[in-house]
């Protein structure tokens, strides 16, 4: 029985340990990208990165319904976006919706040393939009994913993505117009 | 001829087939205030990737790389110490403890398990099956079966177990069992058995993973369990 049982520990084993590893690696690649697609998306950095943080979590647990061969990078940012939805719908039902966001960036980075990024006013401006208009947006022009794809990862139609998109650029374009 | 915002835009963005681009640079030929709007969309796009670019090249936060790095694979029962100042992402992070990883309710006789100073100890018919069963001579329908027994790194007898649906590794503490790990959705042994990352099969990994060298054998299980009750 028990030797049965080592039989069954050491084949799971090994079967477990070359398809984790390929995932871990892979995840580890696509870290600093997915880290931006925080910052863009969340109002401060702290929720951005909790916000990453929850994301590989939630990967490293769910990693069995990602299937090899597909791309791991489109995977993770729909699972991003979301955790993000569901924080955002949670916001809106406590009437948080209109907390400015942080202008700088304060980043806790490995050893406890912080560096301060100033988004600047097109960041600021971009963290103002509307969550559909802002995830469009960041997925497109800050991610470069095609139209296609970035209406994938949403789960949207494309009609529907491109216009989000020129909505919010549009957006964009007349808030930093007046600033200007 | 009108070109509609969005057709310009995806001109700016090198989306438009070729017959269509055609046709939007003939219209940006005729009319300045077009040229200018697909310069105005490249500028700001531009202007975003520059601000968030600091973002991908800093260095990563403490934690997740090492998260990832650790490659625990299954997230402990003790979840991580809450950050009190944020309790934002606490309730996605504990949902995705439950929902995420089990994707099966944690299913356990009350009485069974216990919480005490954050710990979660093992009660009633659970203890019991911890304390005396062994896995050569346990009855085949008993409602607790014992798995593997072995010693973990830090020489703690470790068990683990099956309820119904709901498995679990305990270690020794004191007279005490330590719950350190639980898994809903356990399939029945047999053909789902090693089918990789299913619970079952994290559950065996991560035996494997705080295993001090072998399971223990039929005889060392008998001795280490008598010993305990001495």
């Amino acid at each position: 029985m028990l030797d049965e049982t080592d039989r069954r520990v050491r084949f799971i084993r090994e079967l477990e340990g070359t398809r984790w590893l390929r995932f871990q690696e892979q995840l580890l690649d696509h870290l600093p990208r997915l880290r931006r697609f925080a910052h863009a998306l969340a109002r401060n950095a702290a929720d951005a990165d909790d916000l990453l943080q929850a994301s590989v979590e939630r990967a490293l647990l769910r990693r069995e319904q990602w299937e090899p061969g597909t791309r791991l990078d489109s995977w993770m940012y729909r699972l991003m976006r979301n955790l993000w939805i569901d924080t955002v719908r949670a916001e809106t039902r406590r009437g948080e919706t209109f907390v400015p966001p942080d202008a700088g960036e304060l980043l806790g980075t490995a050893g406890n040393q912080e560096a301060v990024v100033e988004l600047g006013k097109v960041g600021v401006a971009l963290r103002q939009l509307p969550p559909q208009q802002r995830e469009a947006v960041a997925l497109v022009v800050i991610e470069g994913f095609g139209y296609k794809e970035a209406a994938e990862i949403l789960d949207i139609p494309m009609g529907t993505l491109t216009s989000r998109l020129v909505r919010g650029r549009e957006a964009l374009m007349a808030r930093l117009g007046e600033a200007a | 001829m009108t070109i509609d915002p969005e057709q310009l835009m995806a001109y700016a963005d090198g989306e438009l087939g070729p017959i269509e681009a055609k046709r939007v640079e003939q219209a940006i030929a005729a009319d300045p205030a077009l040229a200018d709007q697909v310069q105005r969309h490249r500028a700001v796009a531009a202007s975003l990737r520059d601000a968030f670019a600091p973002v991908e090249r800093a260095p990563l936060p403490d934690g997740v790389e090492a998260m990832l790095r650790e490659s625990a694979k299954v997230v402990p029962l003790m979840s991580r110490p809450a950050r009190s100042e944020r309790p934002f992402w606490i309730g996605a992070v504990a949902a995705s403890l439950v929902a995420g990883l089990f994707a099966a309710p944690l299913v356990m006789p009350r009485g069974d398990l216990a919480i005490e100073n954050g710990r979660t100890l093992a009660r009633g018919d659970l203890a019991r099956a911890l304390d005396t069963q062994l896995a050569s001579t346990q009855a085949d329908d008993a409602a607790t079966r014992i798995g593997v027994t072995f010693r973990d790194r830090n020489q703690r007898l470790c068990r683990s177990f099956e309820h119904a649906e709901t498995g679990g590794i305990a270690c020794a503490s004191g007279k005490q069992w330590q719950v350190e790990r639980l898994y809903g959705g356990m399939a029945a042994p047999g053909a789902e058995y090693r089918q990789a990352g299913s619970p079952a099969a994290q559950l065996m990994a991560h035996a494997q993973a705080i295993m001090s060298g072998e399971a223990l054998n039929t005889t060392d299980e008998a001795a280490a369990i008598a010993e305990r009750l001495r």
